[in-house]
């Protein structure tokens, strides 16, 4: 629907081929810069301090977080919808782009494969944590077991939730490396090094780029693409399902699963964002990453912004027009007022009001605002499911159990491990692997109709 | 593009060729070498399995090999099982898919590989020819490519 000429070029510069794969080599080729050598320190610092917060929660107990009867639910599952959010977006990206034929993904869309890798694999930590005894974790399995064959409960949504979590995972790093393949191949085959050329050789499966490889490649792409898209949307389904199957107040509701996966891939997207605006500036890739990327991406956030506040704002509407008591509470006494009031209206604030002033063109040309609203909206999201969560177990039907709730050091220590293990995982990405898939930005570099045909 | 003049002079002519390199997948060379594939029907075969295999396996171990009364509910609860169903449906046909990948367009780790010319994976559209079943010997062939614009041509011993 779009071609180039109506978005702006792809790339600027007037690249060949070569030059392409130069550019985005060089960070393979040159020496870490001196502010990845810190950010790496640093990152290695936070993911020590989760793992500390790890061996404490093992050694101790579940007794060293500040969950209870009534919140049983904590920062964990906060943390665990967030970044299984943050992983949506890569999918997204890659994906529905790929299905809509968009041609201006082809910039952006390893970045954010990469990210939902490790944002999934961060997400993961927290269901398997929560489960109190980790080493037992296992027993989610639907295995033949010595317990006289008693299966795992194939109806409920936490073990669907392991299920999509581990397909999701598994079919996401395989996207992502398959995507890699041909790219590994050009860097062997530019490599001066013997150990580079046996490195990317070795990770290239012996790629060649001949018609029969690429026939069964874009074959690949396209089955991996048409399945996982059904799978983004039914991974964050089967999370909000979690929620919304119980009988808690502010959860019980049809609004969670399409609510749940607008917030993803919102929260994605912001993600993507902070992403591309680093690699650009950091890496120079200005040319690859141009600004018309970054006015597409800010587009579809204002876009999902307004969804979401939409879905606030029905949530609300819905809890008043139903006349349900526990809602009317739960809305009206414990999230708009009440001791979480803040958290709703940062929530408010951040998603649905602040991303509106990139209606804004100057808004949406400045890099340093866009990235600052990038951040924003991440933080608002985190808000919103700390909202979710907490607010509604913290007073239920019962006034005897109602409680409040804040984290220990020992849960804030996870959450800040997790965000090492993300950053080590996305600084790993950017000095060893090419952050922009190089085959793909050379058919959109020039486009004849042999581009456009397919 | 100078691949798609030669492709056309090839045909024009009737030379025979063995394999196109290119650094991004070139639809009219695929379509020059009248390569198919199958792997639509692939991913839908893996499809329909996994759907029957993980219903069935659902239903055994649901209603025959342990069943269990969740407050009268019947134990042969399908429509819980599609959420189930589905995403192991899709998990089997991405392994299935991949496997095949790697299996018809033979791209595994450590594999031996032939690339005739290095440039091929970053900058140079590669148009291979076998001197045996070319259908022409090289000098006709050469010429037809010099005339389409080709950068290079040269002969190689493999």
């Amino acid at each position: 629907m779009y071609k180039a000429d109506v978005r702006g070029p792809l790339i600027l510069g007037n690249k060949d081929y070569r030059q392409i794969t130069s550019d985005i080599i060089a960070p393979i080729d040159n020496k870490a810069p001196g502010w990845w050598k810190v950010a790496m320190g640093v990152a290695f610092l936070l993911a020590s301090i989760g793992f500390f917060a790890l061996y404490y929660t093992v050694r101790y107990g579940l007794g060293t977080w500040n969950v209870n009867n009534s919140v049983a639910w904590g920062w964990e599952i906060i943390n665990f919808v967030w970044w299984i959010g943050i992983g949506h977006a890569g999918t997204a990206f890659s994906i529905f782009l790929l299905i809509l034929r968009q041609k201006w993904r082809t910039s952006i869309n390893r970045a954010a494969e990469a990210m939902t890798v490790f944002a999934v694999m961060c997400a993961a930590i927290f269901p398997a944590i929560h489960m109190g005894r980790v080493w037992l974790a296992f027993y989610i399995f639907p295995y033949p077991n010595t317990r006289g064959s008693l299966w795992v409960n194939f109806n409920s949504p936490l073990f669907w939730d392991f299920i999509a979590i581990s397909a999701y995972l598994l079919i996401s790093a395989s996207f992502w490396y398959f995507g890699m393949v041909p790219d590994f191949a050009s860097i062997r085959d530019r490599a001066k090094t013997k150990l580079k050329k046996t490195i990317y050789g070795f990770l290239a499966f012996g790629w060649t780029g001949s018609t029969k490889e690429w026939l069964r490649y874009e074959g690949l792409s396209y089955v991996l693409g048409g399945i996982a898209a059904v799978l983004v949307v039914s991974v964050h389904s089967i999370v909000s399902t979690d929620f919304a199957s119980s009988v808690i107040p502010g959860w019980h509701t049809t609004l969670f699963p399409p609510y749940f996966v607008v917030g993803a891939i919102f929260s994605g997207f912001a993600m993507v964002m902070t992403l591309m605006i680093v690699i650009r500036k950091y890496y120079h890739l200005e040319d690859y990453v141009t600004d018309s990327h970054l006015n597409a991406i800010a587009k579809i956030l204002v876009f999902i912004s307004l969804i979401m506040g939409t879905a606030y704002t029905t949530e609300v509407f819905m809890a008043w027009y139903s006349g349900n008591p526990y809602e009317m509470f739960t809305f009206f006494h414990n999230r708009l007022t009440g001791d979480y009031s803040f958290m709703f209206w940062a929530m408010v604030v951040c998603n649905a009001v602040i991303p509106q002033v990139m209606w804004s063109k100057k808004v949406r040309s400045n890099t340093t605002a866009l990235f600052i609203i990038s951040l924003i909206i991440n933080l608002g999201m985190w808000y919103e499911r700390f909202n979710i969560v907490v607010t509604s177990l913290s007073k239920d039907y019962l006034p005897s159990s109602w409680t409040t709730y804040s984290p220990t050091w020992v849960e804030i220590g996870i959450y800040i491990g997790t965000i090492g293990i993300f950053t080590i995982g996305v600084l790993f990405f950017f000095r060893f692997v090419p952050m922009i898939a190089i085959s793909e930005v050379k058919s959109v570099l020039k486009p004849t109709e042999i581009t456009e045909k397919h | 593009m100078d691949l798609l003049a030669g492709i056309e002079a090839t045909q024009s002519k009737n030379f025979t060729i063995d394999e196109i390199y290119t650094p991004y997948p070139v639809m009219e060379a695929i379509d020059a070498l009248k390569r198919k594939s199958r792997f639509t029907i692939a991913a839908f075969i893996y499809g329909a399995a996994a759907v029957i295999g993980v219903l069935s396996f659902l239903y055994w171990t649901s209603v025959i090999d342990w069943p269990i009364n969740y407050g009268g509910k019947p134990t042969n609860a399908f429509p819980s099982f599609i959420i189930i169903t589905l995403v192991l449906t899709i998990l089997t046909v991405t392994l299935g898919s991949l496997f095949t990948f790697s299996l018809r367009a033979k791209i595994y780790p450590g594999k031996k590989y032939f690339l005739p010319d290095e440039r091929a994976t970053d900058e140079k559209f590669v148009m291979l020819f076998d001197k045996k079943t070319a259908g022409a010997g090289y000098e006709a062939i050469a010429a037809a490519m010099k005339a389409s614009g080709a950068s290079e041509v040269y002969e190689k011993e493999f």
